[in-house]
């Protein structure tokens, strides 16, 4: 493997392959920026332009555009708190917060270098550790998957609020949004009323921006007469850095790249999972978890860090089996078929030039996200919060309609979209946190799909749900995170009367 | 002057009146679009996005070809928007055979197989039931025997849902071995595919293609082929015709236009999908991945088209799939 590794660098630092990551992650910053358009569509037009090309060249092109354009996303959800991408939807938990108080570049910058932590993170366990990992992949059936989905909606709690109860409302109407669609085992259809768009459920994509980036906007167009941000409250000269504080992040970006690359090799869970569950395991373990929510730098770097590394680990399932671990990767594999690329053990054996040539530049990319998606762009990015909030309102609403029309090129979409705007701008007036919807969303339809494949194939017999060692374990887990604040809230009770 | 303006009149009447027949001679002017069922980065998309540039190629004089994707609702909602667009060659798009005439038996979608004017059949892949390598299943056989001692005791995974055409397959198969199996619908190839390498599911179903790699390396097992004769691709393992079950099902991947399309056009058309598909440098390309071309030129696809349709009907009457 290190030969392989040795010959295939002069591949990747030849110039033309250089440049070609380059010109990819330029394209991806952009791709992951505008709300609604996704690196999957960035990558799958790619594909018809590589034909011909050289496979470094074009596999260069499509590992600068993943890492980038999953950073990308982070960008207008610190400034704007528009999400550019479903991922980065927990960045603005925090990094929004951040903006207003005047540390949009510190905010960007704990973003850029935790994603670039987390996907070079990413890649190094994709370069050494992707047998061992492939073999924990499969260890994941349907009854395993469903822990984990179990697990997931555990720990929801940290992304619940201030107030109980309409925490738990969000998340239930997450759930219920989550049964919408086609049920796989039966083959009824749930809440479509008919409708041919709704059988696979809402679009993701879709509802997350009608969710988290409309609202914003609406609230822009209210407060219009304002005027933009002064020069002075922006703020681009540099404030901290955060490489000098290093030692602050360094636990909240192993935990959360640890976490990205786990659910990164989960073909069943689904990307933008890892952010969530980065965000919530760094609020749960943080010594001061209520200043998450408000502007904790810390709850920005779990969120990127923890997206950063679902991209190279999503490969190793992908480059090792052909079973890739995300929607991107997916568009991957499609990239490596045309360029007569069959992934499997052999590629390894056949093609050591290009498949350690493209994890190097997997690698590659991660770091030059430092130069290209660094304090320059940021500063232009930036440029925009100085527009007068009645020209950035309709621009933004043009471009999130643009983008979520390119998803399935569906006029439905847009009425979705609208529609789930207007109800998330009044859920956010009432207080509702919009959080917790996703997770439900995300995790309700994993729960119930897995739980009723793993019956089917156990015909009914609900042993097979502890029937393997990894089950066992996730649903103690989940039994623990559930128990835990019922034993404190009684340690507490017991302490009380003490005292008095 | 007046004479001038009388010329250019009666020569812009004449272009209106002649640009019926022009449209088909200066084919196309404008730029064509592909409309893909699934998703980007689907089987059918890359097979979508390759063709469209060599058939950009040889439908000559700068023309263009957009892929679209209009996912959703297992192809419906594409197929609709092919059914359904103006009959001018400027809207095309990818079916896939079973997938598209289930639909239809079943009653539920909103065009008829009519509404199509097939083009060509670009590939065909057999389906194949796998298992994986520490299996007991050595053969069909083995399964069958395995399945009538405990009848629904074995569980087949598919990457589709109810009503898909692995699970037709599945049900033919019951129907023609009389056994009992159940159907364990994973909604997509990734996570079934998972499912069979970890020993999760005693067997699945999948396309030949998708099969290939991971069989070669001895990861899983082929013990049955859907297709009349052996596959070239994959030598060792036997039909379920040799096995003596006549299971002969794949899914194929064509390009149709809606119904009333000019002749020429199609003619057009075809003439580059069968150009595009000798071009050295496409056959290379998918000599290396292996994908398993079929063309069928516009009739002979007609053909298959109403075969499949007619097969599907008299499943439907004996096994409903919904």
């Amino acid at each position: 493997m290190i030969d392989a590794l040795i010959h295939a660098l002069p591949h990747v630092f030849a110039p033309a392959n250089l440049l070609a990551v380059v010109i990819g992650s330029v394209a991806g910053l952009v791709v992951g920026a505008l709300p609604g358009l996704t690196v999957t569509t960035g990558i799958a037009i790619l594909i018809p332009i590589t034909f011909g090309l050289d496979p470094l060249f074009a596999l260069g092109m499509m590992a600068g555009m993943y890492n980038a354009g999953s950073y990308g996303g982070a960008i207008p959800a610190i400034l704007m708190r528009v999400p550019g991408t479903p991922a980065s939807v927990a960045t603005i938990l925090d990094g929004y917060e951040m903006t207003k108080r005047g540390e949009a570049a510190y905010a960007l910058q704990v973003a850029v270098v935790s994603g670039v932590i987390g996907s070079a993170l990413s890649a190094v366990a994709l370069i050494l550790f992707a047998p061992p990992l492939v073999k924990v992949s499969l260890l994941f059936g349907p009854a395993e998957y469903f822990w984990l989905a179990m697990l997931g909606l555990a720990t929801i709690s940290a992304l619940l609020g201030d107030d109980l109860v309409k925490g738990v409302t969000a998340s239930l109407i997450g759930l219920l949004i989550g049964t919408v669609g086609q049920d796989l085992t039966s083959g009824t259809e749930r809440f479509t009323f008919g409708s041919l768009e709704l059988m696979d459920g809402f679009s993701i994509v879709v509802l997350l921006t009608g969710l988290f980036a409309l609202p914003p906007v609406f609230q822009m167009a209210e407060e219009s007469i304002k005027e933009g941000m002064s020069a002075a409250a922006l703020k681009f000269r540099k404030q901290r850095s955060v490489l000098r504080e290093w030692r602050y992040f360094l636990p909240v970006w192993l935990r959360s790249s640890a976490i990205g690359v786990f659910i990164g090799i989960m073909p069943g869970a689904a990307g933008s999972m890892s952010s969530f569950l980065a965000y919530n395991d760094a609020k749960r373990v943080a010594r001061s978890p209520e200043t998450f929510g408000q502007g904790n730098p810390e709850g920005v770097a779990a969120s990127e860090a923890g997206n950063g590394a679902d991209n190279a680990a999503a490969l190793i399932p992908a480059l090792s089996l052909g079973i890739p671990g995300s929607g991107v990767a997916a568009v991957i594999l499609g990239g490596l078929l045309v360029h007569g690329l069959r992934p499997g053990p052999q590629l390894f054996r056949d093609h050591p030039d290009v498949v350690y040539g493209f994890m190097l530049q997997m690698l590659l990319s991660a770091f030059l996200l430092l130069v290209v998606g660094g304090l320059a762009a940021t500063r232009i990015f930036g440029q925009v919060l100085r527009l007068p909030r009645v020209v950035l309102a309709p621009l933004i609403i043009l471009f999130v309609a643009i983008g979520v029309y390119a998803v399935n090129n569906a006029m439905f979409d847009l009425y979705i979209l609208v529609g789930v705007g207007l109800v998330a701008y009044v859920m956010e007036k009432l207080g509702y946190p919009q959080a917790p919807v996703v997770l439900g969303l995300i995790l309700g339809p994993m729960a119930e799909s897995q739980l009723r494949l793993s019956l089917t194939i156990s015909q009914g017999n609900p042993a097979v749900l502890v029937s393997s060692w990894v089950s066992i374990i996730i649903a103690l887990l989940t039994a623990l995170v559930l128990v835990t604040p019922l034993y404190r809230a009684w340690r507490e009770r017991q302490r009380k009367p003490a005292a008095a | 002057m007046k004479r001038v303006f009388r010329a250019g009149v009666m020569g812009v009447v004449a272009a209106v009146a002649l640009s019926g027949s022009a449209l088909a001679a200066d084919y196309p002017t404008k730029p064509i679009e592909m409309i893909v069922a699934f998703a980007p980065g689907g089987g059918t998309d890359v097979a979508a996005r390759s063709i469209a540039s060599f058939m950009e190629k040889h439908l000559g004089g700068g023309a263009r070809i957009a892929v679209i994707n209009k996912p959703g609702a297992g192809g419906e909602i594409g197929w609709t928007a092919v059914a359904q667009a103006k009959p001018d060659g400027y809207t095309i798009g990818f079916i896939n055979v079973p997938a598209i005439n289930a639909l239809v038996v079943e009653g539920k979608a909103k065009f008829k197989m009519d509404d199509f004017q097939p083009i060509a059949n670009l590939v065909y892949d057999p389906g194949v039931l796998v298992v994986g390598k520490n299996s007991p299943y050595q053969s069909v056989k083995d399964l069958v025997e395995a399945a009538k001692a405990k009848p629904g005791s074995i569980a087949i995974g598919t990457s589709g849902a109810v009503g898909s055409s692995e699970h037709i397959t599945i049900l033919n198969f019951e129907r023609l071995a009389d056994v009992k199996l159940t159907h364990a619908p994973f909604g997509g190839t990734a996570p079934v595919r998972q499912a069979v390498l970890g020993g999760h599911i005693p067997a699945a179903t999948m396309n030949l293609s998708e099969a290939l790699q991971l069989s070669r390396e001895g990861e899983i097992r082929v013990i049955g082929v859907m297709s009349e004769g052996r596959s070239d691709y994959l030598k060792d393992a036997p039909t379920f015709r040799e096995q003596g079950y006549d299971v002969v099902a794949g899914s194929s991947r064509g390009i149709a236009a809606p119904k009333g399309i000019p002749a020429d056009i199609v003619a057009k058309l075809e003439a580059a999908v069968d150009k595009a598909l000798n071009d050295p440098e496409y056959l290379e390309a998918a000599k290396k991945a292996e994908i398993p071309l079929h063309y069928l030129a516009s009739g002979d696809y007609k053909a298959f088209l109403e075969k499949s349709t007619a097969d599907l009907e008299a499943t439907w009457k004996v096994s409903p799939w919904r």
